[in-house]
C-alpha cells in the first residue's frame, strides 16, 4: 500500500483559546474526492485554513502529514509549492496588484521550489491565455488587480484559474460554490473535473450538497463539532440534502 | 567658518536688484531662525539632526571661472571628455574613488566616468548636470522656443528679472530666504509661447562620496508662456559606499502662462545623512496645468514641499507624492494649495511606506478663498507602516471660506494586510516576496499619476527602500 496523500490523525486545534477542531481524522488517498459537509460554525473554515498554514491557529495535538512530510512544520507558502491548493471562499483583493503579475510570481515560486526554470514571458502569456479562454476569463480581467471590483463569479473563476495553472496534487474547495449562479457554478464544476485525471485529490467542504451534483465526491463525511461524525459515499449527501444537520448537531 | 550663515564671496554682487534679493533673504533668516518644534510649519520634521555647525559653502565656480579665464591658465577643462566632472588634477576623481596624482583615467578618450554610468537616464531626454550643487557645463541643444541657462546668466540678462524672487514668499519659508541669500546656482528655464517641449528636461545633481559637510543651494526658476508645454524632472542623486553628510537646499519658483501645462516629477535619492529640504512654489494663469510627482527614498532629513497658486480661473493642479524609507530617516510631505478663483481643481495622493525606526510626515493644506466658488480640491493620504517603531505624522488641512465647493481629504495609516499576504503565501509566493509586492503595489498608485510611461516606469523602478 502506498503512502496516502494526506493523513490526519487525531488533530486538536485552536484560535486564541477557543478549540474549534477535537479530534479530527481523515485519510485520502492518491485521486479520490473527498466532501466534508457540516453546519455554518462546525469550524469547516477552520480544518482549510489548519491543513493550509494560516497564521493564527495553534495545532495543540496530533498531526497532519502531505505525502508523508509533516506539515505542520512547513510554512504557508511550502506547503502550497508542495502541492497544496486552498481555493478561497472569500478570495483576498489585492488593490495595485495586476493578476498576470500575481499569477507570475506564483508559478515561478513553485517552479523554483521544485528546480524548474522560470516561465519566459511568452509562454507564461500563452499558458494563461489558454487556461483563461475555458473558463469564459478574457484578456481585459488578468490586467485589472487581484479580485479588485470583481463579482462573485468572476472571483471563483479566477480561483479556479490559478488551480488549473498551479496543477495541485491536492486542492481544498472551501464553499466553492457560495455566490454563484448556477451557469458559474458550472464553469468552476467543469475546472474542477478537468482537474480529475485518478491521480490529483480534492476536499470539498460546503454547506449544501449542490456543488456536489456537478462534481460527484468518493466520500463523503458529515463535520460537527469539530470531528467527523459520520461517512458515507455521495449517497450520504442526498441524504443530508433531506434531513439536514439537526441529527448531527443533536448528538451532545 | 562654518554654519548655514557664512561669508561667501558669489558672483553678481554688483548688480544692485540681485543682490538686493541676497541681502533681503540673509535679512530675513536672520530674523526667521530656523524653525523649532513650536514653528507650525515644522511641528512634525524635528531640524535638531541637522548639525549645521561644521556645514561649508564651496568657493563660487562662476568666480573661479572668471579668474581663470582671466588668466588663460586652464588645464583642466576638457571639451568632449564625455566626462563633465569638473575637478583638478590630482583631487578626489568624480568616481568618488581616490587617485593618486596622474592615475585618474576620466580624461583618457573614451573612459566614461562611473558615476555615470551609473545615472544613466533610461529615456530620451534634454540632461543638465549639476554637481554637489553647481553647474557642470555644456548645457544640450534645446530646440527653438526653448530657452535655458544658468541662472547668473539670466540675471546678467535680465531675463530672470520679472520672476525671479517674485513667485516665493521669503517671510514665510526660512530656508527659501537662506536659499536667496546664496542664491548664484541654478537653471533659468523658459518655455516660449505655444511650444511643446519635444522630450523631458531633467536636471541631475550628482552627490558623491567624500564629499563632506557641504552645504549648497540651488534656484531654478521655470517659465512657461501661454499655451507652452514641458516635462521638468529634477534627480538628486548620490554614489558611493561612504555615507556622505551634506546639506542640499533647493527653492523652485515656477510660473505658468494661460493654458501652460507643465509637468513636474521628482526623485530624492539623497545619502543618508544627508539633509534635503526643497520648496517649489507654483503661479497659475487661468486653465494651466501643473501635474506634480515627486518620490522620496533617501536623505536623513528630507522635506519636500510643494506650495501652488492657483491665481485664475480653470487652473488645476494634482500633487502626487510617494516616500519610503527606514532607518532613522524623517521624509516630510508638505503641501499647500491655494484655490484663488472660481472653478479651480486640485488633487493630492501621497502615500508611504515607513519602516525600521523612520518617520513619515505629510501635512497638506487646501484653501480656498471666499470668492473662489464651485471650486474643487482633493487630498489623501495613506501610510503603510512596517515596523513598530515606525511613525506617520499627517495633518491635513482644509481652510474653506466659499461655498459651493467641493472638497475631500482622507488619511490612513496601517500594517500589511494579514489576509493579502497569507492568499498570496497559500499560492505559493514566499512571506517576504509577498510583502515587497504588497509594498511596490503601494507607492505604485501614486506613482501611476505619472503620465510620462517611461517616467513611471523609471520611478517605478526606486519605489524599493534602498539598502543601507
Amino acid at each position: 500500500m502506498t503512502t496516502p496523500l494526506l493523513e490526519i490523525e487525531d488533530l486538536h486545534a485552536r484560535v486564541a483559546d477557543k478549540e474549534i477542531i477535537k479530534g479530527f481524522n481523515l485519510t485520502i488517498n492518491e485521486g479520490e474526492v473527498h466532501a466534508i459537509m457540516g453546519p455554518n460554525g462546525a469550524g469547516k473554515s477552520t480544518l482549510s485554513n489548519v491543513i493550509c498554514g494560516k497564521p493564527g491557529y495553534e495545532i495543540t495535538s496530533g498531526s497532519i502529514r502531505f505525502k508523508g512530510k509533516d506539515l505542520t512544520k512547513m510554512s504557508a507558502e511550502d506547503r502550497a509549492r508542495e502541492g497544496i491548493f486552498l481555493c478561497m471562499q472569500y478570495p483576498v483583493e489585492i488593490p495595485g496588484v495586476a493578476v498576470t503579475t500575481f499569477l507570475k510570481h506564483s508559478i515561478n515560486a513553485v517552479r523554483k521550489y521544485h528546480n524548474l526554470p522560470e516561465l519566459d514571458t511568452m509562454e507564461f502569456v500563452k499558458m494563461v491565455r489558454e487556461e483563461g479562454k475555458k473558463l469564459g476569463i478574457d484578456n481585459e480581467m488578468i490586467k485589472r488587480p487581484v479580485n479588485v471590483g470583481f463579482s462573485g463569479g468572476e472571483k471563483k473563476r479566477l480561483e479556479t484559474l490559478q488551480m488549473n495553472i498551479l496543477k495541485p496534487s491536492f486542492a481544498i474547495l472551501d464553499e466553492a460554490d457560495s455566490g454563484l449562479d448556477v451557469d458559474a457554478l458550472k464553469v468552476v464544476a467543469e475546472g474542477m473535473n478537468a482537474l480529475r485525471d485518478g491521480k490529483r485529490s480534492m476536499l470539498i467542504i460546503t454547506h449544501y450538497q449542490r456543488l456536489l451534483e456537478y462534481v460527484v465526491p468518493d466520500f463523503v463525511h458529515v463535520y460537527a463539532d469539530g470531528h467527523i461524525v459520520k461517512s458515507g459515499d455521495k449517497t450520504l449527501a442526498a441524504e443530508i440534502e433531506k434531513d439536514g444537520y439537526a441529527e448531527y448537531t443533536r448528538e451532545r | 567658518m562654518g554654519g548655514l550663515v557664512q561669508k561667501v564671496k558669489l558672483f553678481g554682487e554688483y548688480i544692485p536688484w540681485f543682490q538686493a534679493m541676497r541681502d533681503k533673504g540673509a535679512i530675513a533668516f536672520d530674523e526667521l531662525g530656523l524653525p523649532t518644534p513650536k514653528t507650525e510649519a515644522w511641528k512634525y520634521t524635528k531640524l535638531r539632526d541637522l548639525n549645521t555647525d561644521d556645514l561649508v559653502i564651496e568657493p563660487s565656480n562662476f568666480l573661479a571661472e572668471m579668474r581663470v579665464a582671466a588668466e588663460e591658465a586652464c588645464g583642466c577643462h576638457h571639451e568632449d571628455g564625455g566626462c563633465g566632472c569638473h575637478h583638478h588634477h590630482g583631487e578626489g576623481c568624480c568616481c568618488g574613488h581616490h587617485h593618486e596624482e596622474g592615475e585618474c583615467h576620466c580624461h583618457e578618450e573614451g573612459h566614461v566616468c562611473e558615476c555615470q554610468q551609473k545615472l544613466h537616464v533610461p529615456f530620451e531626454a534634454y540632461v543638465i548636470h549639476f554637481e554637489k550643487g553647481k553647474m557642470i557645463p555644456p548645457f544640450p541643444d534645446f530646440p527653438r522656443g526653448v530657452e535655458v541657462m544658468n541662472l547668473m546668466e539670466a540675471v546678467l540678462t535680465e531675463d530672470a528679472k520679472e520672476y525671479l524672487g517674485k513667485v516665493v514668499d521669503i517671510k514665510l519659508h526660512p530656508f527659501a530666504a537662506l536659499n536667496n541669500a546664496y542664491m548664484e546656482e541654478g537653471i533659468y528655464l523658459c518655455v516660449h509661447k505655444n511650444v511643446k517641449v519635444d522630450k523631458p528636461i531633467v536636471l541631475i545633481n550628482h552627490t558623491k562620496s567624500g564629499e563632506e559637510n557641504i552645504f549648497f543651494n540651488i534656484r531654478n526658476l521655470i517659465v512657461l508662456e501661454q499655451g507652452a508645454e514641458a516635462e521638468f524632472v529634477e534627480w538628486y542623486n548620490y554614489t558611493g559606499a561612504v555615507k556622505s553628510r551634506y546639506f542640499a537646499n533647493v527653492v523652485n519658483e515656477i510660473v505658468l502662462g494661460k493654458n501652460a501645462k507643465l509637468s513636474h516629477y521628482k526623485l530624492q535619492d539623497e545619502a543618508f545623512k544627508a539633509n534635503h529640504i526643497a520648496l517649489s512654489v507654483v503661479k497659475q494663469k487661468s486653465d494651466s496645468n501643473y501635474h506634480n510627482c515627486c518620490l522620496q527614498r533617501g536623505a536623513n532629513i528630507g522635506r519636500n514641499e510643494v506650495k501652488v497658486l492657483l491665481n485664475d480661473e480653470n487652473a488645476s493642479a494634482e500633487v502626487n507624492a510617494a516616500y519610503i524609507m527606514s532607518g532613522w530617516a524623517t521624509l516630510d510631505t508638505t503641501t499647500d494649495i491655494l484655490h484663488l478663483s472660481p472653478r479651480t481643481y486640485s488633487s493630492q495622493l501621497v502615500k508611504g511606506v515607513v519602516g525600521g525606526e523612520a518617520k513619515g510626515v505629510f501635512q497638506g493644506k487646501i484653501h480656498i478663498a471666499p470668492d473662489a466658488v464651485q471650486t474643487e480640491g482633493n487630498q489623501l493620504h495613506r501610510a503603510l507602516l512596517l515596523t513598530d517603531t515606525a511613525e506617520i505624522d499627517v495633518k491635513p488641512e482644509l481652510e474653506i471660506f466659499a461655498d459651493d465647493v467641493k472638497c475631500s481629504h482622507g488619511a490612513a495609516s496601517g500594517e500589511l494586510d494579514e489576509n493579502q499576504l497569507f492568499y498570496m503565501q497559500s499560492r505559493g509566493i514566499g512571506r517576504e516576496e509577498a510583502k515587497q509586492i504588497l509594498i511596490d503595489a503601494y507607492l505604485n498608485e501614486a506613482l501611476d499619476k505619472v503620465k510620462n510611461p517611461e517616467i513611471r516606469a523609471w520611478l517605478s523602478d526606486y519605489a524599493h527602500a534602498p539598502q543601507e
